[in-house]
């Protein structure tokens, strides 16, 4: 598979992902996540931990001051990737990618997103059917 | 070949997300949740229901409920931030609100504030409990050994119901899922749960019952892919009077080559990694320093 093709795949992968986020919740989302604390964060895929109750992906963010922090973000659980036939190395390491969202309240480094850029195309990634946009092809 | 393969993959990934989310809207443009529409994904609403050796309905199979977002909420709400909007499945009182006694509104509000998220069951991985399992969003498997209908429920519960027409336990045995006990009325499985430990929560939202509540289901069977599932719910401790929600429940199948099969259990082991629970246990600790600080 070529990088082009890789890309298109990985994004339809963090499309699916982060939209199945609030389908296969265990917990309050809202709770968790601070309204008040948007989050933009450019870097690059370090991981994905496929578990319950819920998979994460986790990017490296370099920030102002050089320092590297690696964020957590939170999708749907692994058994919805899994009936959609897709796999840990659908997402390969070092994927870039920029990321909004909202922080978690506790301060760490954890994020629910609402949105993806890859390859400077803007993917829906949200919870909410009110701002869905469908991705050009 | 691979090709079409990859395209037909990355359609479907970028598709599927927004059929699920538009799914419940579309649900209340057809006439709420109480109707039982074609499963989605299914072998067609053309087939009649299946049937069992004996003549009963044959219910075997793996369902998951279009619920209107009934985990975030049982009558219609808002979307609250990250809480999704739900439709309401409430369909006894008229008016589709819980009849819920004063202090019981005012408890339920109170659970919708962030430091109650860690409060709910289901984010510390217990179980659901009754109606909640039929409508959390993870499949279930039904099976009709001889006797009993039996719900295996991927969050890893059970509900195993005999249709004896058994007494229920004694009363001071109290579990999360209550105390099953079903029988036939014609084609519709009713049944009949009590001994309820009154922990669980209706919803992330914080719908209550307490270990008054006492449910009666109704199963009815509408074709090969669908149930039409009705629950009331009696709880004096909370509520006024008796309420019902309804909603279908539709079997779940998968493309396996040709032909399309039933899907499979799989397992959702919630302990394993439930990072989620510090974070919400860490916003509990800060608003209760933060009251007591405040009380000084």
């Amino acid at each position: 598979m070529n990088v082009i093709a890789k890309s298109v795949v990985a994004a339809g992968v963090l499309t699916w992902m982060l939209a199945a986020a609030p389908l296969g919740a265990h917990h309050s989302f809202t709770a968790e996540f601070d309204e008040n604390k948007p989050v933009k964060l450019t870097g690059k895929v370090t991981s994905m931990k496929w578990g319950n109750p819920h998979a994460w992906i986790y990017i490296d963010v370099t920030g102002p001051d050089g320092k590297v922090v690696n964020w957590a973000l939170e999708t749907g659980n692994a058994n919805q990737l899994i009936r959609n036939g897709w796999k840990k190395e659908d997402l390969p390491v070092g994927t870039p990618l920029v990321a909004e969202g909202w922080q978690a309240r506790n301060g760490t480094p954890t994020a629910n997103v609402n949105s993806i850029t890859l390859n400077g195309r803007r993917l829906f990634a949200g919870t909410s059917n009110t701002n869905a946009q469908q991705p050009q092809q | 070949m691979k090709r079409a393969f990859r395209r037909a993959l990355i359609v479907t990934m970028l598709v599927v997300p927004f059929a699920a989310l538009l799914a419940p809207a579309q649900q209340r443009g057809r006439g709420g949740a109480g109707r039982g529409g074609a499963a989605r994904g299914g072998r067609g609403a053309s087939e009649p229901v299946r049937r069992m050796p004996d003549g009963k309905p044959d219910l075997t199979g793996m369902y998951l409920a279009s619920s209107s977002g009934a985990n975030y909420g049982l009558e219609q709400n808002p979307r609250d931030f990250l809480t999704p909007g739900t439709g309401g499945v409430v369909v006894d009182p008229p008016d589709r609100r819980l009849p819920y006694q004063e202090w019981a509104r005012a408890e339920r509000i109170e659970r919708e504030l962030p430091e109650r998220g860690y409060d709910d069951p289901t984010a510390h991985c217990f179980v659901a409990g009754v109606p909640r399992s039929m409508y959390t969003p993870s499949p279930y498997q039904i099976l009709q050994p001889p006797g009993y209908v039996v719900m295996l429920f991927e969050r890893m519960s059970w509900r195993i119901i005999p249709l004896d027409n058994r007494p229920h336990l004694p009363d001071n045995v109290r579990l999360w899922q209550g105390d099953s006990v079903g029988h036939w009325e014609g084609d519709t499985l009713v049944v009949e749960t009590t001994n309820f430990n009154g922990k669980a929560w209706l919803n992330e939202r914080g719908d209550i019952v307490s270990h008054a509540q006492h449910v009666v289901e109704e199963f009815i069977p509408v074709d090969a892919n669908t149930i039409t599932y009705r629950a009331t719910v009696t709880d004096p401790v909370v509520y006024t009077r008796p309420w019902t929600i309804q909603m279908p429940l539709n079997r779940r199948t998968v493309q396996d080559g040709d032909t399309r099969r039933d899907d499979q259990l799989l397992e959702v082991a919630c302990h394993e990694d439930n990072g989620d629970l510090q974070h919400l246990k860490e916003v509990k600790d800060a608003a209760r320093a933060a009251k007591q600080e405040k009380e000084k």
